[in-house]
């Protein structure tokens, strides 16, 4: 989700933990197959320790992500977020080369690499998403999908503290870039590394106004906001990961021809 | 926090239903793809046109939204499992809140994309159940279109939504997720979702008002 950064490894660490400490949901008795496949599907055994990380992930965004994201989208004209989101896009461009790589994806190899070289030297560092305007669209890529591409498994959803959703496979997946992505690298090298972390802190602010109206717009208009955001998360994952053509659609996981006998079932994904 | 991409979603799940009303008049109905550009066009009409209040805009659009989507088939999907061990009595109840909410939240999420988007149909391909997939776009000025899937099913020779599919998310599937696990925290109890409701309901109604139902 956010970029790599040193916090990132920390966190993620910390997260495993609070996981592996709390308590886990009881499952339902084996007597209720339907319930069984439910509590399967929502693949949440850490419920009750997912819910105490989110509600403080919402409460320290109330006080301190939110309002600064608000502040950054007030006093930073449009134009000058473009510039910053695509500087950051840029930036992030040999990590997802790689990861296009590791999956055996050409294509989007290809296209990443274009980019990168066109943004860099005739975008003014990647500053001005050129490429994109010329018909090479951007597409993120990482580790946590290279995983998934070679066949691992989410793993139980866990919320993440401050970084949000996620599991154990992209959790690792994001703390092992932060190891190998090129740019913290350098700077961590040649001793910047305030770089690291303004980088880190930029994207974060970027990705929190972007969310601003939509997240709110959910949250408005849920009953239980945490099912919501983990019922979004995920299938929108499963569909980055999956589908990346936007074309692919989920099998519709209903019987239809049931559903009118009001004999409802859904196959397990 | 979430992935932007997720958080793009509840904006253009706003425009999405924007193009899920349904005029009075009649359609063409054995043409899906016509179908969901004529709701869209009906529905950009009536949240732009000037000479409406509030209230009879939300009103149309209720007209419109129930027209266009096969409500009974949608809530039985969402409730799943627990619409067989409600009592019909609660049944009944569920649709007619669950239309309450859709109507509600999808007004006010039109009212907010509309203008700042266009929206165009691309193909429709076939589907399970002698359903049909319409492919569309929401189309954003400087930023990737948002593809958009409506799932629609044949209702007496009409065409109808039973399902709305953004970058992968699908509507039914989120909110069958969610009200189950307001169910199971409810003590599996079909009642509890249905108050929880009824409170959400009157809490948006609240912050706009008019939209809720006469």
């Amino acid at each position: 989700m956010f970029g790599s950064n040193p916090a990132t490894t920390t966190l993620v660490a910390m997260a495993l933990s609070i996981g592996v400490l709390a308590g886990c949901a009881d499952a339902p008795p084996e007597s209720d197959p339907e319930a069984r496949a439910e509590w399967k599907r929502l693949n949440d055994p850490l419920e009750p320790s997912n819910r105490a990380i989110f509600d403080f992930n919402m409460a320290a965004d109330r006080r301190v992500m939110k309002p600064v994201a608000q502040a950054y989208e007030h006093y930073v004209p449009q134009y000058g977020r473009d510039r910053i989101h695509d500087f950051l896009d840029n930036l992030r461009a040999p990590l997802t080369f790689a990861n296009d790589v590791l999956q055996g994806d050409v294509d989007g190899a290809v296209q990443t690499f274009i980019r990168f070289t066109f943004n860099t030297g005739f975008g003014a560092l990647g500053l001005f998403d050129l490429a994109g305007e010329g018909g090479v669209p951007y597409h993120s890529n990482d580790l946590g999908a290279t995983f998934a591409v070679w066949g691992a498994g989410e793993g139980p959803y866990l919320v993440l503290p401050i970084l949000g959703p996620s599991n154990p496979r992209d959790a690792i997946g994001m703390a092992g870039e932060f190891f190998v992505d090129p740019f913290d690298y350098r700077v961590g090298q040649v001793g910047q590394t305030w770089a690291v972390y303004a980088r880190a802190g930029s994207d974060g602010i970027d990705r929190r106004q972007a969310a601003l109206a939509p997240l709110d717009d959910v949250e408005r208009n849920s009953i239980d906001f945490y099912a919501s955001v983990r019922s979004l998360y995920r299938q929108h994952r499963e569909a980055e990961i999956h589908h990346r053509d936007g074309v692919a659609v989920p099998e519709p996981g209903y019987n239809l021809t049931s559903a009118k006998d009001s004999e409802i079932s859904r196959e397990t994904n | 926090m979430l992935s932007r991409r997720l958080m793009i979603l509840a904006t253009l799940a706003g425009s999405l239903f924007l193009a899920a009303a349904r005029p009075a008049h009649a359609e063409d109905s054995g043409n899906p793809k016509q179908f969901v550009s004529n709701l869209a066009d009906d529905a950009i009409t009536l949240m732009t046109s000037s000479g409406l209040n509030d209230a009879q805009r939300n009103d149309q659009f209720r007209k419109l939204f129930v027209g266009s989507v096969d409500l009974p088939v949608v809530g039985k999907l969402v409730l799943a499992r627990y619409w067989r061990i409600a009592t019909p009595q609660q049944q009944q109840e569920f649709l007619k809140l669950f239309e309450d909410m859709l109507v509600l939240t999808w007004s006010n999420r039109f009212k907010d994309a509309a203008g700042n988007v266009t929206f165009h149909v691309v193909d429709v391909r076939p589907d399970v159940d002698q359903g049909v997939l319409v492919d569309s776009q929401i189309l954003r000025e400087k930023q990737q279109p948002i593809p958009l899937i409506w799932r629609l099913r044949q209702t007496d020779g009409n065409w109808h939504i039973i399902d709305l599919i953004v970058e992968g998310t699908s509507m039914v599937f989120t909110y069958r997720e969610e009200y189950a696990s307001v169910i199971t925290q409810n003590g599996g109890k079909v009642e509890g979702l249905l108050n929880a409701m009824r409170r959400k309901v009157a809490q948006l109604s609240q912050s706009r008002p008019g939209a809720a139902a006469p």
